[in-house]
């Protein structure tokens, strides 16, 4: 019955139509992301109340949160997009796997960076070496180490496959960042939000964050699309789709 | 064994890599001297209060030895892909991860055990109790093949790389936290006088992954590597 779904996502995978879709797609991705990002921005800085224990300074929850939720999710996104790369052989699954540790790594810094500016008022230290700050940081060692095999070989799609291979051996790290704040009591704050049951959270500051959460998603599409976009017509140079797009359609037939 | 079947090429293939290692025997001394050297800039760094050294006497060492290691991992595939031999092993009949299998085996005898051998006499230099080195012999034993077969890996997937000294470093080292943490950490408990075997057991577990899997995703990426 829904037989389009799977003719449709096969279809994507075939660089011009992937390149035609994400042109149509980044625009309203990035808009969305901005408008969304200024609303719960907003919502959080402006809106909610200060919180009883931490005062103003908590509200760098709104960035450091959802990037850190960024910066597991591309790793995930990444995992599945090296596997499907290196097992069927998808060309697009291994550019879209690669493009998407630059914005992977960016959230992991941007993590860090605000969890050091948070910790220091709350802790009264920029950094300790707790479970899952630790495991953060090895989570942008290991992003950093796939970019730099990726850039070490001269053959682009070489690179891609050996990369990708480094996703899969660095996904153990995942569910450690993940539940570390569980598995080791420490000096970091349990998980408040929860998508099942109750949050510990107030509701005037759940949905800024939750917002927040939605903006940065869509921003991911948007740069990986982008990025996709650029890096397509890099490796395709020489296809008769890039050169059609370059230069009109059907020019070298008549010429 | 017959010729031809799967244990002798590992035998023939196990004996010919350490016939070349013991053919150049010096560079199998580099890493003890290194390590040596490395651990002897402790106590000026930090002073030679006895008490200092012993608090860290456990995790120097093991850094120490990881750096070490990680210094000789470069050359385990690497010249054998430079005079073909690698392209060989790959179209010979027996499994490739088997005999990748046997040069891991044959890199582990030649490079992590002399650095086990000096291990206690590098702890000694700092201070530890003597009652923790056996604990710290015991945790190296378990954790050197387990860096051996971690890096092979890796080792592998950069072979098609240009250059690939520095990007080891990064690739290896944050898979090797773990590893670090739990045998440190066995040390730490035996100088503290406290139960040390279940981080034993933890290395045990990971080796046991290791031992299975390592050579097989060694011999994926050494094909990826190779493909070109």
């Amino acid at each position: 019955m829904a037989n389009w779904v799977p003719l449709w996502l096969h279809r994507l995978g075939s660089p011009p139509i992937f390149y035609r879709f994400a042109g149509a797609v980044y625009p309203w991705a990035l808009g969305l992301a901005i408008v969304l990002g200024g609303i719960a921005l907003y919502g959080g800085l402006v809106v909610a109340p200060a919180d009883y224990q931490q005062g103003d300074a908590y509200r760098i929850i709104f960035i450091h949160v959802p990037s850190a939720w960024m910066s597991l999710f591309i790793y995930a996104i990444m995992t599945v997009a090296a596997f499907i790369g290196l097992v069927w052989r998808i060309k697009l699954a291994e550019t879209v796997a690669m493009e998407s540790a630059p914005i992977g790594a960016a959230f992991t810094a941007i993590t860090l960076a605000t969890g050091s500016l948070w910790g220091k008022p709350m802790w009264g230290t920029w950094w300790t070496w707790d479970a899952r700050l630790t495991s953060e940081l090895v989570l942008l060692f290991i992003y950093l180490g796939i970019i730099g095999l990726y850039h070490s070989f001269e053959d682009r799609r070489q690179g891609a496959r050996a990369a990708a291979f480094l996703v899969l051996v660095g996904a153990v790290n995942v569910p450690i960042v993940h539940f570390s704040v569980n598995w080791w009591n420490t000096l970091h704050q349990g998980s408040t939000i929860r998508l099942l049951g109750p949050s510990h959270i107030a509701a005037s500051m759940v949905w800024p964050l939750l917002t927040m959460m939605v903006a940065t998603k869509l921003y991911y599409i948007a740069s990986l699309f982008s990025r996709v976009r650029a890096d397509l017509i890099a490796s395709e140079g020489g296809k008769a789709w890039v050169r059609e797009l370059a230069l009109g359609p059907a020019q070298d037939g008549k010429a | 064994m017959t010729p031809g079947s799967t244990t002798a090429a590992c035998a023939a293939l196990l004996r010919r890599d350490l016939t070349l290692a013991w053919r150049r025997r010096g560079d199998i001394a580099l890493p003890v001297l290194y390590a040596v050297i490395v651990v002897t800039l402790f106590p000026f760094a930090l002073g030679p209060e006895p008490a200092l050294l012993a608090r860290i006497a456990g995790g120097v060492v093991f850094v120490t030895v990881l750096l070490a290691m990680l210094l000789s991992l470069d050359g385990l595939f690497r010249p054998d892909i430079e005079d073909g031999s690698m392209e060989q092993l790959m179209l010979a009949p027996q499994p490739l991860a088997l005999l990748v299998g046997m040069k891991i085996l044959a890199h582990w005898l030649t490079a992590a055990l002399p650095l086990i051998v000096v291990a206690p006499v590098l702890a000694g230099m700092l201070h530890l109790p003597p009652a923790a080195a056996p604990v710290l012999v015991l945790a190296l034993a378990i954790a050197t093949p387990l860096l051996s077969l971690l890096g092979a890996v890796l080792v592998a997937l950069t072979a098609g790389a240009k250059r690939s000294g520095m990007l080891l470093a990064l690739m290896l080292l944050p898979l090797c936290v773990p590893v670090v943490i739990f045998a440190a950490g066995a040390v730490a408990a035996a100088q503290d006088g406290l139960p040390w075997i279940a981080p034993v057991a933890w290395l045990g577990a990971g080796l046991a992954l290791a031992v299975v899997l390592a050579p097989l995703a060694c011999a994926a990426a050494l094909r990826i590597a190779m493909e070109s």
